[in-house]
């Protein structure tokens, strides 16, 4: 059980709550009116821990990243984000919907990349990423610029600071949005499909970066069909279907000798894609 | 023929209208855009809590003439003891009519607004405050400007019905000169171009304000030594 007052705030290094899950999700059921999309998923992130989501569409591997982040309200279970739990609260016994300021709070640490950028489009590149700095952690708008600019360094687009999004590539526009992310120092990263809108040729500048933030250490949990990046970055591999984790495991083991039929049959079906 | 003379002896009269036209329609617009802004805001902010008592405001307001909205305010009001003046009978009807058009305009423009975008402000810790302030309402107000620059030309045309609650605005004034000296062309065109100067002021806004929102050039923040360790 996590303590109650194992509270951990944004600012605490990493190591510190080391062998500490930083997400944990423990029997988490999600529905939408009568069709049930998650049921019963048990989840870890371990700190610095790279794990890919895989599994056919539909199978709630956006719902999942969305419930650990309270995007969408879970209906059963808990998540835990470095040990408090997200989105409710125990009072008098009886679990409530956390106030939203409490929500923000306690999923601080957690940083979100969207498949389609959802980047702000009347902000240049610059305000996308100091946009936060400044009205989150009410930093000067100097501070903020050169906070922002280190952070679009980090992703190879200093240069692009002042476009707007419109005229940025693909591939920037989800560089820019991973710099957004990165400025508030998240403690972990969730990654819903981060290269599915893209071009062929511009995914590989993405991945880079990923490959490169997952290189610095960053805890991270990527949905993804990307198999090929899945096996070279994660250090464990999901398998979604139909709302269920089917099997878990280390990439080699996953990809290599699959357990069930259902991962052995997305396996064919991708190989079959991808070598024809 | 077109007797000029006529229409400078009365110019007292018809400033004097125009000035009323152009301050009841200047705050009943005020009212309308503000009270607009915030009934499609509470919409937006809490459907469950708004959502119908806004939309039925909106209803209500495409349902009515404005002119019965000033008949019940300006005769209908003294009997629940809301003595109010012509003008200011005027402003409140046009500002409470005018609110449920661009209730609409506005609830159209957040509407068109991705969902993504808030999700990645929330993921951030952007308050919904600063969401609505910094992300959507500049979004927004980019998108409403020309259906805004429609309705405020429709609410200034509109308010020639306050002449019938007995405002001295340009319209009523213009028929006062007909009634004194028969003639019926001079004050009316010479009124019709003064509410078409209004209206063209209002269109030519519209249009700059649009300029001045769309996207500026992009911007060369980078400066001399910043991007010295760019990444290689
Ligand atoms: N907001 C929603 N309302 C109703 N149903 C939803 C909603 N979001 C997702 N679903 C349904 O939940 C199921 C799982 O969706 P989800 O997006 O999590 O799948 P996914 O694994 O991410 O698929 P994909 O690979 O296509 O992105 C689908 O059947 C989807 O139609
Ligand atoms: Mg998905």
């Amino acid at each position: 059980m996590p303590m109650a007052d194992a509270v951990t705030t944004p600012t605490t290094t990493p190591h510190q709550t080391h062998g500490e899950p930083i997400v944990e999700a423990r029997g988490i059921g999600k529905s939408f009116g009568e069709l049930e999309v998650l049921s019963d998923i048990d989840f870890r992130l371990e700190p610095s821990e790279v794990v890919c989501v895989i599994g056919p569409s539909g199978s709630g591997k956006s719902t999942l990243l969305r419930c650990l982040a309270f995007l969408e309200p879970y209906d059963h279970g808990s998540v835990y984000i470095d040990g408090q739990l997200l989105g409710y609260e125990e009072r008098g016994g009886m679990r409530v919907r956390a106030r939203e300021s409490r929500v923000d709070a306690v999923r601080a640490p957690v940083g979100m990349v969207f498949q389609h950028f959802h980047l702000w489009p009347h902000r240049t590149a610059l305000e996308n990423v100091t946009e936060a700095l400044r009205l989150v952690n009410g930093l000067s708008r100097r501070d903020a610029e050169a906070e922002g600019m280190a952070m679009l360094e980090r992703v190879g687009l200093a240069e692009r600071a002042g476009h707007f999004p419109e005229s940025l590539s693909g591939g920037q526009k989800q560089r820019v949005a991973i710099a957004r992310a990165l400025a508030m120092q998240p403690r972990v990263m969730f990654f819903d499909e981060p290269t599915s809108a893209l071009d062929p040729e511009l995914v590989g500048e993405v991945l880079d970066v990923m490959k490169q933030l997952a290189h610095d250490g960053m805890t991270m949990a990527i949905v993804t069909h990307e198999m090929g990046f899945a096996a070279k970055v994660a250090d464990r591999v999901v398998f979604m279907d139909q709302g269920r984790i089917i099997e878990s495991g280390p990439p080699e083991t996953l990809f290599r000798t699959p357990r069930s039929e259902r991962l052995q049959q997305f396996l064919n079906t991708w190989r079959e894609r991808h070598i024809d | 023929m077109f007797d000029l003379a006529l229409l400078w002896e009365t110019r007292e009269l018809i400033l004097q209208g125009l000035w009323n036209t152009v301050w009841i329609c200047f705050l009943g617009c005020l009212v309308a855009v503000s009270l607009g802004l915030v009934l499609a805001a509470l919409r937006l902010s809490s459907p469950r809590l708004f959502g119908y008592p806004v939309a039925c405001y909106v209803e209500l307001c495409r349902g009515t003439p404005l002119l019965v909205l000033l008949f019940l305010l300006y005769y209908g009001g003294p009997s629940i003891g809301l003595l109010l003046d012509a003008e200011i009978a005027g402003v409140t009807g046009i500002g409470l009519y005018g609110a449920g058009y661009f209730a609409e305009i506005y609830r159209g423009g957040f509407k068109s607004i991705p969902k993504g975008q808030l999700e990645a402000a929330r993921m951030l810790g952007i308050s919904p405050w600063h969401a609505l302030t910094r992300i959507q309402i500049p979004q927004m107000l980019r998108l409403i400007v020309p259906p805004g620059t429609n309705q405020l030309i429709i609410l200034v045309k509109e308010s020639a019905l306050i002449s019938i609650i007995s405002v001295d605005d340009l319209t009523k004034n213009a028929t006062t000169i007909v009634n004194q000296t028969f003639n019926v062309i001079e004050p009316y065109l010479a009124v019709a171009l003064l509410y078409w100067m209004i209206i063209e002021l209002i269109a030519r806004g519209g249009y700059a304000l649009e300029k001045r929102l769309a996207n500026r050039q992009p911007r060369h923040v980078v400066r001399q030594g910043e991007s010295a360790h760019a990444h290689g």
